[in-house]
């Protein structure tokens, strides 16, 4: 298998990396050189783009995008209700960019289309590092906070949790990134339990195979 | 180090004033009041290397001159330097005065040591690769000619320091595995970076000029005795913006030497740059963006943490788009 990742840094895509073997069980090819994009809304803007470059002009199965929530609007199981979409809701707008891009793509490489996976991480990825040593992080308590408007934790905080200072550079954040989610990979459970925008890439990940 | 400057009929900065944090990044129009700002400092420097002159009495002032005040932090909080100027870009006149709190009264002669420490650099990627004679090797200077004598003595005098500054360099441009410093005949030192696949040394002179200035840059963040204060103008200058994070990232090694477990003193850092791309980097530290505006002929200073709809504003775009935008003020006037 050959994929793709966007992601907004390599300390981010290092993990991702890690957790979309973890989930497939073993390794995957990487498209090189790793997709980045500057933050939301620069995800949005590139990605049909991507998604166009990847089916006409690589042999790529699969792109694999994840982007933090920041403070929009985090997707529930009404979203999933068919037809339904959420304009402020980030994995709404991306599957929307998915479908719409595609939708009229003749096959290449021998594939109709490249797979998708796509991930939230309510409301930085920090908080999936976190997941398992920290229990007051998940994306339960992080909705419940936006609706009572007493968030449990701000960004900042969860980075000063994972890096040990509010100014990591690169190469402690990747180190950081990679130690977290090696120690979560063997069981996913947990993050997929208390982080249900990470487990909607991890399906859609596994949806790969019986689609193919 | 410097808490505050206020300035008056300064060039284009009639009367505005600015809260220096430990970084500082400068953005805006060309003429809006960022070199001004490094040359404000440059000259406090200068005036702090002669002797302090008596007060001046009022009717020695021109009453139109320019006026430069600058406030510091603990421990030199309880002075205040205002450098008067005789004419709109030219201050030949040094004033340093207790104020009624803080602390360092006494102590101008300890003050002044450390803005003497102040370096302003400009560099430019010709100079960067000139060869540069050995007994150079002091300080880098201003356009970083003498990087090659610089790095030289940095090897002999503090190969630890040496080391991870080779180290970092590589981890960055992992397309080398060395960096040659050569003594030639006529003691000039001789740069170049051996490709890993082939071996080649690449010279200096043919080095992407990307490199050159992540070599200088590199060179400061690594320097064994850093300054108090750098100013560095167009910070960006030929990077790749992917690099641009390893930039920022150099800067604050300086600017926050315990987010790297250093505990050497806190650099104060003044860069400008045009780069969107690096703007991008600062979304979680708006207080460290400083935006210059210009109207007419009147430039003054804006931090970016006090936009109150920051928050907002981020939601829907990243920061360089809204600052090229327009809405986040720091651009040129059209026609
Ligand atoms: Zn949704």
């Amino acid at each position: 298998m050959k994929l793709a990742v966007l992601s907004e840094s390599p300390a981010d895509e290092a993990a991702i990396v890690v957790l979309v073997e973890a989930v497939i069980g073993g390794h995957f090819k990487h498209v090189r050189p790793g997709l980045r994009a500057r933050g939301w809304p620069s995800v949005a803007q590139v990605l049909p783009s991507i998604i166009r470059h990847l089916h006409f002009n690589t042999d790529a199965d699969g792109l694999v995008v994840v982007v933090d929530s920041d403070d929009s609007v985090v997707h529930n199981a009404e979203h999933d209700a068919p037809g339904y979409f959420h304009p402020q809701c980030r994995m709404c707008r991306l599957r929307a960019v998915f479908r719409q891009t595609t939708k009229k793509f003749p096959a290449s490489h021998g594939r109709s289309r490249i797979f998708h996976g796509v991930g939230i991480a309510v409301p930085a990825v920090e908080a999936w590092y976190l997941c398992g040593c920290d229990e007051q992080v998940s994306e339960s308590a992080w909705v419940a906070g936006q609706g009572t408007g007493q968030l449990p934790y701000t960004r900042a905080e969860l980075k000063f949790r994972v890096y040990g200072t509010d100014r990591p550079n690169l190469q402690l954040e990747i180190q950081r990134a990679v130690e977290e989610v090696r120690r979560q990979r063997h069981d996913l459970r947990r993050l997929e339990n208390d982080f249900p925008s990470f487990a909607a890439l991890a399906r859609d990940i596994r949806g790969w195979n019986k689609n193919s | 180090m410097i808490a505050s400057v206020a300035f008056r009929n300064f060039k284009a900065l009639r009367e505005t004033s600015l809260i220096l944090a430990p970084f500082n990044l400068v953005i805006g129009p060309n003429g809006s009041g960022k070199t001004s700002l490094i040359q404000a400092m440059v000259q406090l420097r200068a005036l702090a290397r002669l002797p302090l002159r008596e007060l001046m009495p009022d009717d020695e002032r021109h009453p139109e001159g320019a006026e430069i005040t600058f406030r510091f932090q603990p421990p030199f909080d309880g002075l205040e330097a205002s450098l008067s100027c005789v004419s709109e870009s030219l201050c030949d006149f040094l004033q340093v005065t207790p104020l009624s709190t803080g602390g360092g009264v006494d102590d101008w002669v300890g003050l002044r040591a450390r803005l003497l420490s102040l370096k302003s650099y400009r560099f430019n990627h010709e100079a960067i690769a000139s060869t540069s004679a050995l007994k150079d090797g002091g300080e880098l200077a201003p356009d970083g000619v003498n990087l090659a004598a610089v790095l030289f003595t940095l090897r002999n005098t503090n190969p630890n320091i040496f080391e991870c500054f080779k180290a970092e360099l590589l981890r960055i441009q992992p397309e080398y595995d060395e960096i040659t410093l050569i003594e030639q005949a006529d003691h000039t030192i001789a740069l170049g970076l051996r490709l890993a696949e082939g071996a080649e040394v690449v010279p200096s002179d043919n080095l992407a000029q990307g490199t050159l200035y992540l070599l200088a840059i590199l060179a400061l963040a690594f320097d064994p005795e850093p300054p108090a204060i750098v100013c560095i103008e167009e910070i960006d200058r030929g990077i790749h913006p992917r690099l641009l994070r390893e930039i920022r990232d150099l800067l604050y090694r300086l600017s926050y030497p315990a987010s790297t477990g250093d505990t050497r003193p806190s650099v104060q850092v003044v860069a400008t740059t045009h780069s969107p791309y690096l703007l991008d980097l600062f979304r979680d530290h708006p207080e460290e963006v400083v935006i210059t505006e210009k109207h007419g002929r009147t430039a003054h200073f804006t931090r970016l943490s006090d936009r109150a709809d920051l928050a907002a504003l981020l939601e829907d775009g990243s920061l360089g788009d809204l600052w090229f935008s327009g809405i986040l003020g720091g651009v040129p006037d059209e026609q």
